[in-house]
């Protein structure tokens, strides 16, 4: 029997409430000194990416995060067996404990913004023509025409990405004075201005909400998409610290490990 | 998703609409089964020689901005810059291949161009 992993959680109790997952099989914790690893059994790797099986992963990270502060897996994520489960759990444990301390009490919001890019775009050749903008003059040589060309685009694409940063400054003066962390993406399309995502304390949910109402007032003109609070997606950062652990920090790792065989979850499920 | 999660927008098709265009151009894996190797490899090649050659013209427009380039060289490098343009649409043809085919997504970093 396989376990497939929903995430890593702060605590190595059992999960006291009765939830279930992919299969419909019981969702419990696997304990290592004082994480765990959140799985449930499965008969086969997971064949096809289906809505439902992606929900009922979602279904189980959120309702874990209504008692722990959890680091999220990756949606298809099966081990083999409780070793290999473990020996992943002392490889990162380092890596997991520092995440599941940073992101303790916070949830990740999603701000998107749309922008009118062809509006903009005409606004910006217009403004180019009648100002006095530095201009490469055409001539009959082919080279020249070519440069005149890709001049004229180049200034063109300059004003467009210049507006957009100035735009996202504006935008994230509403957001940022609430965030602990954010990531902020320009541009993924030429439409798609701002493609964000804020860390907050939950008790900065309510700021948040309300500074997104105060920016769908102060620009209407543009389109935006909230949502949240979802787990920390996107602001775990693993290097496998485990890795290069000192003598002195396996030594007191393992000492943790092989007092108490509850921390490994020998004596569990 | 749990009862409090929120997805709030008065533009859904829109939103959608730009999401599926970030990730429908820029495949996670280099397409490189027996069938398609070749143009799997050629998309790579392209898009590294498209990366450059979009250096190139960035620094020269860079250098006609700030004026440090001469008639006869603009001439030299918009000559040159359009054969490299014109070449490059001759092997996408061949290979099939679209501009925004020519990216890389590099996870984290998010992608290439």
């Amino acid at each position: 029997m396989k376990l497939y992993l929903y995430g890593i959680i702060d605590s190595s109790e059992q999960v006291k409430e009765s939830i279930y997952g992919l299969e419909g099989s019981g969702v419990y914790n696997i304990p290592y000194c004082d994480i765990g690893a959140v799985v449930s059994e499965i008969n086969q790797p997971i064949q096809k990416v289906t809505k439902g099986a992606v929900l009922e992963h979602e279904a189980v990270i959120e309702k874990l995060m209504e008692n722990f502060t959890v680091l999220p897996v990756r949606f298809q994520t099966v081990i083999e067996d409780r070793d290999n489960l473990l020996l992943m759990m002392q490889s990162y444990y380092n890596d997991f404990k520092d995440n599941l301390d940073r992101l303790h009490n916070k949830l990740e919001f999603g701000i998107k913004v749309i922008w009118a890019a062809e509006k903009i775009r005409e606004n910006i050749i217009k403004a180019l023509k009648k100002g006095k903008q530095k201009k490469l003059e055409p001539d009959s040589l082919q080279g020249r025409k070519f440069m005149t060309e890709k001049f004229e685009k180049y200034k063109i694409d300059k004003e467009f990405r210049a507006k957009a940063d100035k735009f996202i400054r504006v935008i994230d003066i509403f957001f940022s004075k609430f965030a602990a962390e954010k990531k902020l993406g320009k541009l993924k399309t030429e439409n798609l201005l701002l493609d964000a995502v804020y860390l907050l304390e939950k008790s900065q949910e309510i700021n948040f909400r309300e500074a997104f109402e105060h920016i769908k007032s102060a620009r209407p003109d543009f389109k935006y998409l909230f949502s949240g609070p979802w787990p920390a997606y996107n602001f775990i950062v693993l290097s496998k610290k485990s890795g290069i652990l000192t003598d002195s920090q396996q030594t007191d790792l393992l000492d943790k490990v092989t007092q108490n065989r509850m921390l490994v979850g020998a004596d569990s499920i | 998703m749990i009862a409090n999660t929120t997805v709030e927008t008065e533009s859904p098709e829109e939103f959608i609409e730009e999401i599926e265009k970030t990730q429908n151009c820029l495949p996670k894996k280099i397409d490189a089964n027996p069938k398609t190797v070749e143009k799997g490899l050629a998309k790579l090649v392209l898009t590294l020689i498209e990366l450059i050659k979009k250096l190139l013209e960035k620094q020269a427009m860079r250098r006609v901005e700030a004026g440090s380039l001469s008639d006869e060289q603009i001439e030299n490098v918009g000559e040159t810059l359009m054969k490299l343009e014109k070449k490059m649409d001759e092997l996408k043809e061949i290979f099939g291949l679209k501009d925004e085919e020519l990216n890389l997504n590099l996870g984290p970093l998010g992608d290439l161009m």
